[in-house]
């Protein structure tokens, strides 16, 4: 320690200003804790400035842009000029500092102060903020650490050089790809499929090292029959062997179902994986515990092996996923605070604001049976849904699976136009542990795409009003 | 790591208070050695350790109750892999554990599936806020959803799920009326209430009373005072009962309804019930066939002490094939005591009074007279064989004498 240092005195000190970390932040002034916000880059963290938000605007985009041949059914002006990515591009930014000075200005009311720079652990209970040349040491009682993960090229992928591209880096791309490779097979995968397919590009899915997609195995079905019929082609169990990046292409070798393949494209999305973010935060120096991929170790209040240093969101095992961040971010304050929180990701949905849209929550119908259980599944497809019809949306269906032997709901899975929307129904339904008279009791609007909800309920009786009966 | 719970020891117990730890962080242990030494409704357990490896950490403070499935403290597993490796080894072994008593247990896919308790998140929320596990509730609806009113219902220390309340009409009656005190009916009393139902319910019960002269025993318990030796009555029963019992063995015996059979035991292990502050318990004097009257004497002396000190251990009050309730110094002079089942029958002493008795030159002595009674299964045994049994019984304590030719 230098001799004459001086060190400032900080109650809760929160590391990384993403959607986990703010929240955190927030939830602590909200319960009357004086606290330190560290952010080295923008508040809001790479979901608001590089993943959700920016990925959504163009996921939106691309809807619209699908609807302007229903539009031309409808008589309305649609379909002249082309498509201006640039346009697109500034108002993702509009977006994106729209809702990041809406975070500023949260923080400020709140009185959480934000504190920009670098920030690594100096010993058990402080830590050192570096800001250009300026470093100030921090003594705190409490620390949470938000660092987020970032996403990393699997082994063998070359350097990129501007072709290949990771998910922090394909909404910034100022060209609209001609043909786009898709590499992986997670939900920001179909994401950037479906909405560079519907703005214009020639996309190419490659299932990196799976079989199908990782949904219910009714969704896969129709994901895979509405991909056919864009004609996005979907190679399974694929693995790039090689990747080279040349005078307006990428070139890849790869195998896919056993075979040798080669292909050339204008870009190459590679999914990749997630590293947590630790590598600066000097954890190993008073043995703080992580797992052998670096992910930071928590109790169920989000403790850290350190009883005073907390972690949350992408540091820590588990979905990574914002929501998660958000979830634990305001559990661990609570707990700090001297509540009794509580984390549970049982009935976390699964959302892909792909076209159509996928959410999904609780058990899968395969995942029931392995179980053993009694169950009764039933399938509304939104072809016999009045405003599926109206608004030409009529791909995909709701999928209700419930336990036969109590009637308790234990999945519900959709891939439709409202299914992300209608998601919040769905786990709600699951944490109220209810029964299938619980979905079928309350009165829908009508017509909207809830009564497809409502139809999958009531055709487990094989009583929903507008499906065939079974022969 | 492996989480160390409080577990049910057996007798349905529902909490435990923590006596002390046998271990402390940082100690090695092997498989089935005692970590923890817990205070049940009944007795004091030793909780052993589930594999082998270094005590991490003691969660649970010495001298606090807390409910079975708390975790009382973790152990790190042993060998050279990786904590990594650990944790998925003692995760997927919990899970299978608990997977599968519970899978057992309340025969709900759903539960173990999720390994989640049907409840919304509010009733969570209360459950947390009150330090309550919410898998220790017992759900009252049956499909198994843990309600709000549960979690209440647990709190206030009554497990079963109530009835509903009674009409508005005696509800606005009792209303006026002052509001009774409250025993909480759980543990120990709970346990009782539980056998006795379970006995009274299946064993067709036959009493009879009967009188004893106690004379001659009390002159020579006297006799042997004198000489330096002090043995209990209880202690002569005993001896007195095993004998009487090795020539009546159908009372020192089990019924196998199931399979057609009365099992005759062979094993003379006598239950001494005990009064204590919570209630009956019932200690027992092991192979006292093959005990003289003197150790007799002193295993009744350290059972009671260990009862009335709530120290018994589990092997302490089980097996026992014939029960004594001992009520004499408390008064009374007939009762129609409840069999402890299995068990064929039990038999209850009175008081001992002076009385006037004619002896056997017709002249009225004062002599020591008590009264007991006798109940039995009428199911395995008739009236005439339960009277004979107490006939032998008696010749044996009005003679003590007779006690000497049955010694080994």
């Amino acid at each position: 320690m230098v001799v004459g240092e001086i060190s400032q005195e900080r109650d809760l000190v929160i590391i990384g200003g993403g959607p986990g970390g703010y929240s955190a932040a927030i939830r602590a002034a909200q319960l009357g804790l004086p606290v330190t916000l560290i952010e080295q880059a923008d508040l809001g963290g790479v979901c608001l400035n590089k993943g959700c938000i920016p990925s959504k605007v163009f996921t939106y985009a691309a809807k619209k842009q699908a609807e302007t041949s229903h539009m031309q059914e409808l008589g309305l002006p649609a379909g002249e000029g082309t498509f201006d990515l640039s346009k697109l591009l500034a108002y993702k930014s509009k977006v994106t500092e729209q809702l990041r000075k809406g975070v500023e200005a949260l923080c400020k009311a709140n009185k959480v102060e934000v504190i920009k720079g670098k920030a690594g652990f100096t010993a058990e209970d402080r830590i050192g903020v570096e800001n250009g040349h300026q470093f100030d040491i921090y003594v705190f009682k409490q620390a949470i650490i938000a660092t987020g993960s970032s996403p990393v090229l699997p082994e063998g992928l070359p350097k990129k050089r501007g072709r290949i591209l990771l998910s922090h880096e394909i909404f910034d791309l100022e060209e609209m790809p001609e043909h786009l490779i898709v590499y992986g097979h997670d939900y920001i995968s179909l994401e950037v499929a479906t909405s560079f397919h519907a703005l214009g590009a020639k996309v190419t899915i490659l299932l990196e090292q799976a079989a199908d997609f990782p949904f219910e195995q009714s969704v896969t079905k129709e994901l895979n029959r509405l991909l056919k019929k864009k004609k996005i082609k979907v190679m399974k169990d694929a693995l790039i062997q090689s990747a080279e990046e040349a005078e307006g292409e990428v070139r890849i070798g790869f195998t896919a179902g056993g075979k040798e393949e080669q292909m050339a494209a204008s870009h190459l999305f590679v999914a990749g994986s997630r590293r947590p973010n630790v590598q600066y935060l000097g954890l190993k120096r008073f043995g703080i515990e992580q797992t052998e991929e670096g992910f930071v170790r928590v109790n169920g209040n989000m403790q850290t092996s350190v009883p005073s240093i907390y972690a949350i969101g992408d540091v820590t095992e588990g979905p990574l996923l914002a929501v998660k961040a958000i979830k634990q971010g305001k559990a661990a304050v609570e707990a700090i605070a001297g509540g009794k929180p509580e984390v549970d990701v049982t009935f976390l949905p699964t959302i892909v604001h792909s076209l159509p849209p996928i959410a999904s929550a609780g058990l899968t119908e395969q995942q029931a049976r392995e179980m053993g259980m009694d169950l009764r599944t039933s399938q509304f497809a939104l072809g016999g849904n009045g405003y599926a019809m109206i608004t030409g949306k009529k791909d995909g269906f709701v999928k209700v699976i419930s336990d036969a032997s109590n009637e308790i709901v234990a999945g519900i899975h959709m891939i439709g136009e409202g299914a992300v929307e209608l998601s919040s129904t769905f786990v709600q339904l699951l944490e109220m542990a209810a029964k299938e008279e619980d979905i079928k009791f309350p009165a829908y609007a009508h017509p909207s795409f809830n009564e497809g909800l409502l139809e999958a309920a009531e055709g487990l009786i094989g009583q929903a009003i507008h499906m065939a009966p079974k022969k | 790591m492996l989480e160390v719970k409080l577990h049910d020891i057996g007798e349905g117990m529902t909490e435990g208070e923590i006596l002390h730890y046998l271990v402390k962080p940082g100690d090695q242990v092997i498989a089935d050695q005692p970590l923890v030494e817990v205070q049940t409704d009944k007795m004091v357990a030793e909780l052993p350790s589930p594999g082998a490896g270094t005590v991490k950490e003691i969660v649970v403070d010495t001298g606090t109750t807390v409910q079975v499935g708390t975790t009382l403290l973790y152990i790190e597993g042993e060998g050279s892999q990786t904590a990594a490796a650990e944790e998925k080894k003692a995760a997927k072994a919990e899970t299978a554990q608990s997977a599968q008593p519970e899978a057992k247990e309340r025969k709900q896919a759903f539960i173990s599936s999720f390994n989640r308790v049907l409840a919304t998140p509010y009733t969570r929320k209360i459950a947390r806020d009150h330090n309550i596990n919410i898998e220790d509730v017992t759900p009252s609806d049956p499909s198994g959803r843990v309600t709000e009113e549960d979690v209440y219902r647990f709190l206030k220390g009554d497990q079963q799920p109530q009835k509903e309340a009674a009409s508005p009409e005696a509800t606005a009656v009792s209303a006026q009326q002052t509001t009774p005190d409250e025993i909480p009916f759980r543990g120990m009393r709970k346990q009782i209430a539980k056998k006795m139902t379970k006995s009274l319910f299946t064993i067709p019960h036959v009493t009879h009373f009967d009188e004893v002269n106690m004379t001659n025993l009390l002159k020579l318990r006297e006799e042997l005072k004198a000489a330096g030796v002090s043995v209990s009555v209880p202690a002569f029963f005993v001896k007195a009962l095993v004998i009487a019992l090795k020539d009546f063995p159908v009372f020192n015996a089990e019924l196998d309804e199931e399979n057609e059979k009365i099992l005759l035991k062979k094993d003379y292990h006598i239950g001494m019930a005990v009064d204590t502050e919570d209630g009956l318990i019932v200690p027992v004097v092991h192979d006292a066939d093959k005990k003289s009257i003197k150790t007799i004497h002193e295993d009744i002396k350290r059972l009671n002490e260990k009862a009335r000190e709530g120290k018994l251990k589990p092997a302490d009050i089980q097996n026992s094939t014939f029960t004594v309730s001992n009520v004499g110094p408390l008064g009374s002079i007939g009762a129609t005591p409840i069999i402890n089942h299995p068990e064929t029958a039990l038999i209850a002493f009175h008081k001992t009074k002076k009385v006037p008795l004619v002896n056997e030159n017709d002249e009225i002595v004062i002599g020591h007279v008590m009264t007991l009674s006798m109940s039995f299964d009428h199911r395995v045994a008739d009236g005439a064989t339960a009277v004979a049994f107490t006939n032998r019984f008696a010749s044996l304590i009005e003679q003590p004498n007779k006690l000497m030719l049955e010694m080994i």
